[in-house]
């Protein structure tokens, strides 16, 4: 399990544990994930990120057009495995859930736990961090360099 | 916001390609997704109709390097350019750290540039993003068109670059300037990280 910032792993552990869940992604709605679990290249949890919140922006917005309540919750049944997509508060703002289950476990105790999640996210949520500058003023170099790898020039 | 990692030492950040439709927002991505290698990036994403048009995002993650002593990736995504598809870009451009805007060089295609900006300058400013100093690029594509239907980079300059940023002549389907506008943008977002900017 990788997290971000190291208060969001206990809740996730827990989680994991009692949910039996195969897959679990914490993101902001903007797509940037915040803690994983189960996945192996990082470049492909972003591919999950990026359509897990695409899929909750555009779930709410239709929501908010059709001027129904707002949909929290999206789960989806396939024949071996089901997800659930949720939306949540957090003391660091609205944060998104992507959990892949199989059939050793149930929704019902998904959920169940997911909302323990969400409770267990909130009350270890430490103060924001103050802004602090992350790079060297001299990144340039670096920058240049890794671009000029990634397109072999 | 751009997403820093301080215990695993990691920096995510996230690009937004806007512009008006057929300006070459897709064609940029499928470049940089053919020219680095499998290693380096994941899977595109492309959530398009079936003419090819994009209907929701493109997406592609990069591995950009270690800077600074920070694994450094860039999520690099599209907007839909076509005028009717505006909730979709708001969604795309929430969390936005920095935006390309691909213009079409195409002197019929200036009203169009316009419209482009002015929304992307709305949607940001509805998102209560500082247009003024949020990091943006302009790439100035289809450059390789005949001289007598494009505008030049002066006249696209004048014509949509207000804040006098960083613009590049370019050539999406050949490559021209894609990877110098890829670095732009990637130097205007890192700076702010550089500089005490907010991180989530």
């Amino acid at each position: 399990m990788r997290a971000v910032e190291p208060w969001v792993a206990a809740p996730m552990e827990t989680f994991l544990a009692e949910s039996q869940a195969r897959l679990c992604l914490l993101m902001t709605t903007a797509g940037q994930v915040v803690a994983q679990h189960g996945f192996v290249r990082a470049v492909d949890v972003m591919g999950v990120a990026a359509l897990g919140a695409g899929i909750v922006a555009s779930t709410s917005e239709l929501a908010r057009t059709l001027k129904w309540e707002q949909f929290t919750t999206v789960v989806h049944q396939g024949p071996q495995q089901a997800h659930l997509l949720a939306s949540f508060e957090t003391p660091r703002g609205r944060w998104v859930g992507l959990v892949v289950f199989g059939p050793d476990t149930s929704l019902g105790l998904v959920q169940l736990f997911f909302e323990q999640l969400v409770k267990d996210l909130a009350a270890a949520a430490p103060e924001a961090p103050a802004p602090q500058p992350v790079l060297a003023a001299d990144f340039e170099r670096e920058l240049n360099a890794s671009l000029r790898t990634l397109f072999g020039s | 916001m751009s997403l820093v990692n301080f215990t695993a030492r990691e920096i995510t950040c996230k690009i937004v390609y806007y512009g008006p439709g057929r300006s070459g927002k897709t064609t940029n991505l499928h470049y940089i997704y053919g020219r680095v290698p499998d290693t380096r990036r994941g899977r595109m994403v492309s959530l398009a109709t079936q003419t090819d048009r994009t209907l929701f995002f493109d997406f592609l993650p990069l591995e950009l390097g270690t800077i600074s002593g920070f694994s450094t990736r860039f999520q690099l995504y599209t907007v839909p350019g076509q005028v009717y598809y505006n909730a979709t870009r708001k969604l795309v451009l929430q969390g936005a750290d920095g935006v390309v805007f691909v213009a079409d060089s195409q002197a019929r295609r200036l009203e169009d540039n316009l419209e482009s900006l002015q929304n992307l300058q709305h949607n940001l400013l509805e998102q209560g993003v500082d247009v003024r100093t949020f990091p943006t690029v302009f790439q100035y594509n289809k450059q390789d068109l005949p001289p007598e239907l494009i505008l030049n980079q002066a006249e696209l300059d004048d014509a949509l670059n207000f804040r006098d940023v960083k613009s590049f002549p370019g050539d999406a389907l050949h490559g021209t300037g894609v990877f110098e506008t890829l670095k732009g943008i990637s130097e205007q977002v890192l700076k702010r990280l550089a500089h005490n900017q907010p991180v989530s």
